[in-house]
């Protein structure tokens, strides 16, 4: 019978299902207003021009302390990654260590 | 006003141009059809517009030649001259109008005071009003001129008007003259010039009520008072409403600017506690990965 570590489990799990979950919902919210920016009315042009003038008055020095914690913290969850696969590689080496038959490790 | 030739050399000779027209002269504004085609009221409403009296022409021919000969003697006229008279008669105008609209203006104005309007002035309206004017003329001799062309009947009528504008604004007091200003330039697309028809409040000003009425009688010069001064009113209170709805743009653009930058730190605020919630759970998983194969294992 399988062992199941049920904590593996469940973060395994939720993190593929938030992640597919999140993924959809941001690419269809992004397509529709893709969909309805790139229409040809004249209030849309218009609007889409105001986003524009918008997106480029935005003074980003102002939100600059959280992108940059927003980009450590983002550093940090990859080296976690990484640490996790280091750990799993290594839990891998030493149940094959301890599968070796007595007589060769007497050797 | 038989006396000007068609030729337009001889045009260019004319009296009152010392700067003429650079180029060749050409009409600046045509019918949208040809003058010979127009129904007889739009050819004399266009006759009048240029100053002829269509009464004194027997035959159509000979009224399409007058009015040909009427826009040939306008584009030969001083662009200058011209606007010294509007600037004498105080007419609303705006400074970039073609000559023929200058004319038509020019061809409204009723007064006989010529008081501080130049010899060059004098010859243009000469002109305008059919007075035989050779161009050499000193100003007394073009006055003399002006005034015996109006005739017997019509200077009564005016003294008239006169002294009734005289006693109208004795009654409700005159305020005087202000300097006069010229309209805003007409825009280029703007068919005949707009900019005449509509009243600033610097138009209002630009007459007198006893002008108003020497030009156009009782009723009709407090009409035009009345009306010029509604213009004006209407004028200022547009413009109070376009500064009050540029204003309230103005605030809904800001309102929008500080919306952007809210959302904006709120979705990052949400990123930032997603990414501290990611980076906890997966130390915390990776402590329990760690105490599994060192600690468990035994």
């Amino acid at each position: 019978m399988p062992q199941i570590d049920f904590f593996n489990f469940f973060r395994i799990g939720l993190a593929w299902v938030v992640t597919i979950y999140a993924t959809i919902i941001t690419l269809q919210s992004l397509w529709g207003w893709y969909v309805w920016l790139a229409g040809s009315d004249k209030y849309v042009t218009m609007l889409r021009r105001y986003l524009i003038l918008h997106s480029l008055r935005l003074r980003f020095w102002k939100l600059g302390l959280d992108v940059l914690i927003c980009v450590l913290l983002t550093v940090t969850f990859g080296i976690l990654w990484h640490a996790h696969h280091v750990i799993d590689d290594l839990k891998f080496r030493v149940q094959a260590a301890s599968n070796v038959p007595a007589n060769l490790k007497s050797r | 006003m038989s006396q000007q030739t068609s030729n337009p050399a001889d045009v260019k000779l004319l009296p009152g141009g010392d700067t003429p027209a650079a180029g060749p002269i050409t009409p600046s504004a045509q019918p949208s059809k040809q003058l010979p085609e127009l129904p007889k009221d739009e050819l004399e409403l266009f006759a009048e517009e240029f100053g002829l009296d269509p009464t004194d022409y027997k035959t159509r021919q000979s009224l399409v030649a007058a009015i040909h000969e009427r826009r040939q003697t306008i584009a030969a006229m001083d662009r200058e001259a011209m606007l010294d008279v509007v600037r004498w008669a105080r007419r609303p105008v705006a400074v970039n109008l073609t000559k023929e609209q200058l004319a038509k203006e020019i061809a409204r104005i009723r007064l006989m005071r010529f008081d501080g309007l130049s010899q060059r002035g004098l010859i243009v309206l000469g002109k305008m009003r059919g007075v035989k004017i050779q161009g050499d003329e000193q100003t007394p001799i073009l006055v003399r001129k002006l005034k015996k062309q109006e005739g017997l009947f019509k200077r009564l009528n005016r003294k008239r008007r006169s002294w009734l504008g005289g006693m109208v604004a004795n009654m409700i007091g005159e305020e005087p003259k202000s300097e006069y200003r010229f309209l805003p330039p007409a825009e280029a697309g703007s068919p005949g010039g707009q900019s005449t028809q509509t009243a600033t409040p610097v138009s209002a000003e630009n007459a007198t009520i006893r002008d108003d009425i020497e030009e156009s009688g009782l009723i009709g010069g407090i009409a035009n008072r009345v009306k010029k001064t509604a213009d004006s009113y209407l004028n200022q209170k547009l413009d109070e409403i376009e500064a009050r709805i540029d204003r309230k743009l103005d605030e809904i653009d800001q309102r929008l600017a500080e919306w952007r930058d809210k959302e904006i730190a709120n979705r990052i605020k949400i990123l930032k506690i997603t990414l501290w919630v990611s980076v906890i759970v997966g130390a915390f998983s990776l402590i329990y990965s760690y105490v599994q194969v060192y600690f468990w294992r035994k």
